[in-house]
């Protein structure tokens, strides 16, 4: 640790998102693919394990499954949608919202350490999965012509503007509406864990390699400023979940609504 | 599964915001889309940026009258 020997340091990039695959010549079984098959597991464990023997005073599993469950369907779903009709979509918002969560906080178990949605190919998924579902529900209730005038005739707006707000409407709830749902997840994931990246790599650098003791010291600074960004992390993990079901929630809801 | 019945009188809105933004975004588009392609078919330069400003007025008005009377 000689100034001068030092190697030089090269700042983090996309290029550390891109994995080799776990075993050579599997090559689409890379690191999100396994996370994501993981989190499968873990939240049908979890769910089942939850529910298989219900009673009326809960096991702890049964309590934080009922939790879960409960905190989906009451402030989620029936909030977004309407107590008439949430019901049917339960078990998708549920599912869907912990599998994001279960994805975006695996960027924060030790070992695991990566956002599978900050691989913008999961993100567009999650997003057509709900567009597609969106659009389903809203043209079986209203029929193909009903909800194309039902999306692209905005409330409230007086006649005169209508042809003018008619191309809005429609490309806002169309195409802007999946694609910033997932590019929100996605950016969300993928600067999060490019910042932690910053802060341990540039914080190990400077305490490690650069040979200088002031700079030492800022390293070990950065280092611990890189646990608060962490604990900052799990937050936007859990609300980046939380506003794609959010969303999902009232996109079904406003197509399936009788007016705006 | 039991208490469907207990009715919400407030609708929802703490998505209101992402759904302006996307309303936001989607003006902007049209409009400057429109300017865009007018800009390339008459050679002219300033249609691009007038398309911008008019689709994000037109979209503003849209919100006054979508979510500003309640």
């Amino acid at each position: 640790m000689i100034a001068g020997v030092s190697t030089e340091f090269n700042p983090p990039g996309p290029e550390d998102f891109q994995l080799p695959p776990i075993f050579s010549g599997v090559e689409w079984f890379t690191k999100p693919v396994l996370v994501a098959a993981l989190s499968v597991i873990v939240i049908i464990w979890f769910f089942w394990g939850a529910s298989r023997k219900a009673e009326v005073v809960p096991s702890k599993l049964q309590f934080a499954g009922e939790l879960g469950y409960n905190f989906v369907r009451n402030s989620i779903a029936r909030d977004a949608i309407g107590s008439q009709e949430h019901m049917k979509y339960v078990p998708f918002l549920l599912g869907l919202f912990f599998f994001i969560l279960l994805n975006n906080v695996a960027a924060s178990i030790p070992f695991i350490q990566f956002p599978t949605f900050s691989h913008i190919g999961w993100a567009y998924a999650a997003a057509a999965l709900s567009w597609i579902i969106y659009n389903a529900v809203g043209i079986k209730k209203k029929g193909l012509l009903g909800y194309f005038k039902h999306q692209t005739m905005p409330a409230g707006v007086p006649g005169w503007l209508m042809p003018l707000m008619i191309p809005i409407e429609f490309i806002s709830n169309i195409l802007v509406r999946p694609v910033s749902l997932s590019l929100r997840l996605f950016a969300n994931m993928f600067a999060g864990h490019i910042l932690l990246l910053v802060f341990v790599l540039g914080g190990e650098y400077m305490l490690l390699h650069s040979g200088s003791i002031a700079l030492g010291g800022v390293g070990i600074l950065t280092l611990l400023m890189g646990l608060a960004i962490a604990g900052l992390e799990l937050f936007v993990q859990c609300i980046q979940a939380y506003i794609f079901v959010v969303l999902t929630a009232q996109y079904i809801g406003s197509a399936i609504a009788d007016e705006h | 599964m039991s208490q469907q019945s207990d009715p919400k009188p407030t609708p929802d809105t703490s998505g209101d915001g992402w759904r302006v933004l996307s309303y936001l975004i989607g003006g902007v588009l049209v409009y400057g889309g429109i300017g865009f392609g007018l800009d390339r078919w008459l050679g002219t330069q300033f249609l691009l940026p007038v398309g911008i400003v008019l689709g994000a007025g037109l979209t503003i008005l849209m919100l006054h009258f979508r979510y500003g009377r309640s």
